[in-house]
């Protein structure tokens, strides 16, 4: 049975490797530009290079139906050949160019953010006095709202290194409690003001698990994040760690809006928000869970989820104890 | 009084950390570029160094290599402070002597504060 889909699948892959104008779409370029295209020019380009030898070799008297064969054969290379080399010049250029914005982007970007929060940080601690509650009620949303934007560039950084499979991980020993710990304090406050439970259900005494502790906390940051802004004022968010053989497993079950039954296959897609998520909730890029599975996954963990439109969701990944 | 020296070219950064380090008893030096800064160390030994790696005239790596060849103040502790974090940025500056390497738009100045005495200790 796994042979057969995995056969059907191999099929599936190779008619899809043919969908020109798929391929043109994904990769914003024209049809004749596509390598899919270009494979079958030289396909055809080498069943002529056969039919002429087979021709020539039946006339062997006549050079110059020869020559003139050789020439066109000669041309049609050349000129595919010239196409090859402009577009991997141009891939490469393109790749250069993103890299490049990474880097000015994590500079540039993150300059001025870095003067808003410290600037703002002096108001709401050394520099209060004489701001009343008002002013400094409008200080603290400068603050929070700077902050999502550095999440926000950090997120889109994060997302131009998996691209470039340039996303370095440091994996070391990790209290994956104490990591889950920080988040919540942070996140409590937040899902009391909307009137939302959060309970957890652990040992206190837990093993390490192999990670990079930042990386980490932006996987467990990234799924409260969700679970509290998709569940409504007086909802419940149920918070799990255990151990299961060589992994600790961690799963956060909410009673909010689900994803519909005909987007669950997209939910680890980039930039993927789904149509009941962008009508409840306007805020979100679609690129958490994207950036949650690929660190998960190069930690050597899992993720994967269960989810029921208008009931609620529980998104659970594992990661390997450290021995 | 504890004195550290800021080396840091955006002003408005530059200013903030001072200010706040003031705020919390310390003695703050400044310099906007990596010749004033190495100059700076030499000539004032603070007690700890907080050092940007994007600077004029020299950069913050090679402010770290001056710092660490002179015998006077190469045991001075230097944090790192940058919104660069690649992993060839990070061993680099450790492979270099740095103390610490925080990015900034991660760190409040409350945070940094702490890293600074908990270095000092």
């Amino acid at each position: 049975m796994e042979f057969c889909k995995n056969k059907l699948k191999l099929k599936l892959d190779f008619v899809n490797d043919f969908d020109l104008e798929k391929q043109a779409r994904d990769l914003g370029i024209k049809i004749w530009q596509t390598p899919s295209f270009l494979f079958i020019v030289f396909g055809v380009t080498a069943v002529i290079i056969m039919l002429a030898t087979y021709f020539i070799s039946k006339n062997y008297e006549s050079p110059e139906v020869l020559v003139i064969a050789e020439c066109l054969v000669v041309v049609v290379v050349f000129i595919v050949e010239m196409l090859v080399n402009k577009f991997i010049v141009q891939l490469t250029r393109l790749n250069k160019m993103k890299s490049e914005f990474v880097s000015i982007a994590s500079h540039q970007l993150r300059t001025p953010l870095s003067a808003i929060k410290w600037e703002t940080e002096l108001l709401l601690t050394k520099f209060k006095k004489g701001l009343d509650k008002k002013q400094l009620k409008n200080i603290e949303n400068i603050y929070s709202i700077n902050q999502r934007m550095i999440r926000l560039v950090n997120d889109l950084l994060d997302v131009a290194r998996i691209d470039q499979n340039r996303l370095i991980l440091i994996k070391q020993k990790v209290d994956f409690l104490k990591i889950v710990e920080e988040v919540m304090e942070e996140i409590i406050p937040k899902a009391k003001l909307r009137n939302i439970e959060i309970e957890i259900d652990t040992k206190k005494e837990l093993p390490m698990v192999v990670g990079d502790k930042e990386k980490v906390q932006i996987v467990v940051e990234n799924l409260f994040d969700n679970a509290v802004k998709y569940t409504n004022s007086g909802g419940k968010i149920r918070v799990k760690i255990s151990k299961n053989k060589q992994y600790l497993e961690f799963e956060i079950k909410d009673n909010g809006v689900g994803i519909p039954e005909e987007q669950i296959g997209r939910v680890f897609e980039k930039f993927f928000r789904s149509d009941n998520a962008t009508r409840y909730q306007t805020e979100g890029t679609g690129l958490g869970l994207y950036i949650a599975k690929n660190i998960v996954e190069q930690l050597g963990g899992k993720i994967w989820f269960k989810s029921i439109e208008n009931v609620g969701s529980v998104f659970s990944f594992s990661l390997p104890i450290s021995r | 009084m504890k004195r550290i020296l800021i080396i840091e070219d955006e002003e408005t950064l530059q200013k903030a950390l001072a200010q706040y380090l003031t705020e919390e008893k310390f003695e703050v030096l400044s310099a906007m570029d990596g010749e004033k800064g190495v100059e700076i160390a030499i000539l004032e030994k603070p007690d700890l160094i907080i050092l940007d790696i994007i600077l004029p005239k020299k950069d913050g790596f090679q402010v770290l290599d001056e710092i660490k060849s002179n015998n006077e103040i190469k045991k001075t502790p230097v944090i790192l402070l940058t919104n660069l974090e690649s992993m060839e940025d990070i061993q680099k500056a450790f492979e270099k002597g740095a103390t610490t390497y925080l990015v900034k738009s991660e760190y409040k100045l409350e945070d940094i504060v702490k890293k600074i005495n908990e270095t000092l200790k």
